[in-house]
């Protein structure tokens, strides 16, 4: 019994700041979805209709394929990029490795908002170092109006920005091998492809599990740094699922606007879920 | 193992032109005058924006919101989730990998998602447009990542610390404080680290929680953005931004990478 006072004791300030910030906003949501607001004291219950409306929208449908294609490319450069860079860096000097590893975190530090203006800056052909460049050996950059080259600048500018995350969890899970192991493998005159296959790759899928979930919501999920890029453009190339739901949420459209919610919501869970669930069935059996 | 490799330092050369040049681009520009003024053409090196911003009180002012917000969030996190991550680390219970599993969630949550009701329930209490409103939104991620590293740095320290400290008559509080703090202090650093950069970059809580007032650097940096832009000054303050961050990085340099062991 006193156990369990304690126990609630060490809890409750976590679960009560939890409970404000994220239990109570989260079940508004859901309530909101289920309702035709013209103004908060104007709320009518419409049921599903809602759900039945976006779901079977064209407007919904794309951006989600847009969003999922997003992550797919986003998760295909950065986590084997990571763990390449990763897999130089504890070859390092210990010294020249915390140098790679600040290196590498300097862009986690940049407010969002910022991300793109200074990508922005950088790829303008008249002022930008690789606008520039661009201009001189002849290439025609222009992310306004062709699309490959929209999601060409947001990619690399996600690459940029998130890379050091993925390097540093991978470097965390690879300097924890025991050096003995090495020994053991370049006795056994193993080669470098067998080294990684068999010693390293599986340090490194525990530790990669989170930066995988992690690195896929927040690519699915971009907003900001999208949004400020091409608003979206052209044409609707870059219109991902949150682009779509920042426009409903601008408009003031209450209601669905917290369908929309639920809905990139209810795909994050159940990513998250199925990703738990492969995971700890794997490391039992 | 370690020696002479051109191949490395050659992939280490890439990556930091990679990382570094939209930076230099960055810092170049804060140092030049790019609207034409008097008596100084465009593209001249100057000081002016660094100068303009210490002229400016809402600059001035935002540097300041941000820094009260960010300081109370990492506090808010390190307070609420110290406990949480010695619960979650020593006791059994029903339910406690799923707890922490929903905690994950909630920081997989986008905050787009969440962003409407929490301005009405924020209005409703009182807190728009103060420091505390968005010290508080922002635990929405933080407390997750605060708990998540401190667990882990404390399911590595033994649990004999914790039993010899009770019988030597220590209360809880005072085993924290004297016993569990100094020794997982390395991961209290890793976790006020991730606390602080993802409140200071962070911007939609930002953004929507400062209608009138308490405006912070990322929302003064957009408001810069008018039908004749200074870009030299924007890029200033963004140089500005990014300083309590390297500072940050500085400090935990050495501890960083030890900071996520999973264990799922």
């Amino acid at each position: 019994m006193r156990q369990a006072i304690t126990l609630g004791a060490l809890l409750l300030p976590a679960l009560g700041v939890m409970g404000f910030v994220a239990v109570l906003p989260l079940l508004a949501v859901f309530n909101y979805s289920f309702h035709d607001i013209f103004s908060l004291d104007q709320a009518f219950w419409i049921g599903l209709d809602w759900y039945q409306e976006i779901v079977t929208s064209d407007r919904f449908l794309s951006s989600l394929v847009r969003s999922l294609l997003f992550s797919g490319v986003i998760l295909a450069i950065q986590i084997p990029l990571g763990i390449a860079f990763a897999l130089v860096l504890v070859r390092l000097h210990p010294v020249l490795r915390t140098l790679g590893l600040m290196l590498v975190a300097l862009p986690l530090v940049v407010p969002w908002n910022m991300i793109p203006m200074i990508w922005l800056a950088l790829v303008n052909p008249d002022t930008g170092l690789a606008g520039r460049a661009m201009a001189g050996m002849g290439w025609a950059f222009d992310y306004k109006f062709t699309a490959l080259h929209t999601w060409a600048l947001i990619v690399v500018m996600d690459t940029w920005h998130w890379i050091g995350l993925v390097v540093i969890l991978a470097c965390a899970s690879l300097s924890a091998i025991p050096a003995p192991l090495y020994r053991a493998a370049a006795i056994d005159g193993a080669s470098r492809l067998a080294v990684f296959r068999h010693i390293e790759l599986p340090r490194l899928a525990g530790g990669l599990a989170i930066v995988l979930l992690l690195r896929f919501v927040d690519s699915f999920m971009i907003y900001t740094e999208a949004f400020a890029i091409n608003a979206g453009g052209p044409n609707g190339a870059t219109t991902f699922l949150s682009l779509d739901l920042g426009e409903d949420i601008k408009a003031y459209s209450y209601g669905s606007s917290a369908a929309r919610a639920m809905l990139s919501f209810l795909v994050v869970v159940t990513v998250v879920w199925a990703f738990v669930k492969i995971t700890t069935r794997r490391s039992e059996g | 193992m370690r020696g002479f490799h051109p191949a490395r330092l050659l992939v280490l050369l890439a990556l930091s032109l990679f990382i570094l040049l939209p930076l230099v681009q960055t810092v170049v520009l804060s140092f030049l005058n790019t609207l034409p003024r008097d008596g100084l053409a465009e593209g001249t090196p100057s000081l002016i924006n660094y100068r303009n911003i210490f002229a400016s009180d809402d600059l001035r002012a935002s540097l300041v919101n941000s820094g009260v917000y960010v300081l109370l969030n990492v506090a808010l996190c390190l307070g609420a989730g110290l406990p949480a991550a010695y619960a979650f680390s020593r006791y059994r219970f029903t339910g406690d990998r799923h707890l922490l599993l929903a905690l994950l969630v909630f920081r997989m949550t986008p905050p787009v998602v969440l962003s409407l009701p929490i301005f009405i329930l924020f209005a409703q209490v009182g807190l728009v447009n103060s420091p505390v409103g968005i010290a508080l939104v922002h635990c929405l991620f933080n407390l997750p990542i605060a708990i998540w590293i401190l667990e882990s740095f404390i399911s590595a320290v033994p649990r004999e610390l914790d039993e010899t400290a009770f019988i030597d008559g220590h209360s809880l509080p005072s085993f924290f404080l004297r016993h569990l703090i100094p020794a997982i202090a390395p991961g209290i650093g890793v976790a006020a680290f991730f606390c602080f950069i993802f409140s200071w970059v962070e911007v939609v809580f930002a953004r929507i929680l400062t209608v009138t007032g308490g405006k912070p650097i990322t929302m003064a940096i957009n408001a810069l953005f008018t039908f004749q832009t200074d870009i030299g000054l924007v890029m200033a303050m963004t140089v500005i931004s990014l300083i309590p961050g390297v500072a940050m990085i500085w400090f935990v340099r050495n501890h960083v990478a030890k900071g996520f062991t999973i264990r799922a």
